[in-house]
């Protein structure tokens, strides 16, 4: 399996650079969506857990406002589904704010900075931070996205604070290992079309994500990588799926490997 | 009076009579990724009560803009709707349909209620059909920009509106549209 995502990733690195993609679907990109627009997600994740021998799916309905060019703010609830019990189980508001553009037809670098804040009611079973299901918190990022003759590289860092979930439920790893640092690295490329020439078209397009963490405390680290294909129909609805590998579970979590889905549908110009 | 001025004088007298108007305009945006990023700008310009239609080319990222009868165009609001899709104006070029009328190299000329300041031209009479670029900050690339304000030593150039270089020219709020042919 190492060899194939090896494979994956020099094919995605070594691709004729004719088009490329920022929509990425671990991360998100420096560049904002359109202003007065809105978008709806829903996004899933399928990952067996290790500790109760049982899969563990997550669903994140979420809803995304273009407040400005520059500033963009999602609200996501967290959907927990063990076995027959499903149940909401926090939510997540991030905000994201485009500082800096240098943009020409063919190239761009924006940056963006980042926050998000976490809340949840399950109870803690890992020492890795993850907001994603797992975690009440927050977590403060930049993020830069490279477009050079439209191949899309974009890098984040962040850092990342663990509170106590709600119902009472302590974040029983020590108050010194609440804390961690994030940093993610993705690649995308458009594969079909060969050439634009409507809105009509369906884009295909190939990505490569890096997501890692390490505790600031104990120095243990995760890292992953999801290769993930995406389709954007009628250039307004997306669908993404991707496999998330665990490279390295160093600092582990219980669910750490799984599928990934999402389902977008624009709305330009909502308000 | 220079030579220069008493031309600036006729064409200033001349648009009294004038019945101009912006038929078409090209733009072409920067900083495109996708399809998706193409269809936000495409949405966000039709949602201009006076456009008419939008016709545009994903592959160059460019998009033309036909205009209601007797639109009164905003060049600035066309920017700010690219600008909202999260993208820039890396050219802009607009089809002014005119009367007869004299412009001079570096100097203001009103066409039908917009200020225009020619540069990079000579002094000629125009009339009918035609094309300008637009030279102003936000409407070509930053490098650009710098370039070409070796043509003008104006300051309306730097800010866009009536400056202290423009003392003669009642109204010092009013927009000036730095272009060429």
């Amino acid at each position: 399996m190492k060899r194939v995502i090896i494979y994956f990733l020099c094919g995605v690195l070594s691709w004729q650079v004719s088009h490329a993609q920022e929509l990425f679907s671990l991360t998100e990109p420096a560049s904002n969506m359109a202003a007065h627009s809105i978008g709806l997600r829903m996004n899933s994740t399928i990952m067996p857990d290790v500790s109760i021998h049982q899969n563990s799916i997550h669903y994140f309905p979420e809803v995304m406002v273009g407040i400005s060019k520059r500033t963009m703010l999602h609200i996501e609830s967290v959907v927990s589904s063990i076995g027959a019990h499903t149940a909401i189980e926090g939510a997540i508001l991030y905000g994201k704010y485009r500082f800096y553009s240098e943009d020409d037809v063919h190239s761009h670098f924006r940056m963006a900075a980042y926050a998000q804040f976490a809340f949840n009611n399950s109870d803690i079973h890992q020492p890795a931070i993850d907001f994603k299901g797992h975690n009440t918190g927050y977590e403060i990022g930049w993020v830069g996205t490279k477009l050079v003759n439209k191949l899309a590289v974009s890098t984040s860092i962040s850092l990342l604070h663990a509170l106590n979930n709600s119902s009472n439920r302590v974040f029983i790893y020590g108050n010194s290992n609440r804390n961690a640092v994030g940093y993610t690295l993705s690649v995308g490329k458009l594969l079909l079309p060969k050439e634009y020439v409507s809105y009509q078209q369906v884009n295909m397009n190939g990505m490569m994500e890096i997501v890692g963490q390490t505790n600031l405390h104990t120095g243990r680290t995760f890292l992953d990588l999801a290769p993930i294909i995406q389709f954007i129909f009628n250039s307004k609805i997306r669908l993404d799926a991707g496999y998330r590998f665990a490279l390295s579970n160093q600092l582990t979590r219980t669910a750490p490997e799984g599928w990934l889905f999402r389902f977008e549908y624009n709305i330009f110009n909502a308000f | 009076m220079t030579y220069q001025k008493w031309l600036m004088a006729i064409a200033l007298l001349c648009t009294i009579q004038l019945k101009a108007q912006v038929s078409l305009v090209t733009l072409q945006a920067s900083g495109l990724t996708c399809s998706m990023c193409s269809n936000a700008i495409n949405k966000a310009l039709l949602s201009i009560d006076y456009v008419d239609r939008v016709t545009a080319n994903i592959k160059e990222s460019s998009f033309v803009i036909r205009f209601k009868p007797a639109a009164i165009v905003n060049f600035d609001q066309l920017k700010k709707k690219v600008e909202d899709a999260g993208f820039f104006v890396a050219q802009m070029e607009a089809t002014i349909v005119t009367n007869r009328i004299a412009i001079s190299n570096d100097a203001h000329v009103d066409i039908n209620g917009t200020m225009y300041h020619f540069l990079n031209t000579g002094d000629k009479v125009i009339e009918g059909e035609i094309h300008v670029r637009l030279l102003d900050k936000g409407f070509v690339s930053v490098k650009d920009f710098k370039r070409n304000a070796r043509f003008t030593k104006m300051n309306c150039y730097q800010i866009g509106y009536m400056g202290s270089c423009c003392k003669k020219t009642p109204g010092s709020s009013t927009r000036i549209y730095h272009v060429t042919i």
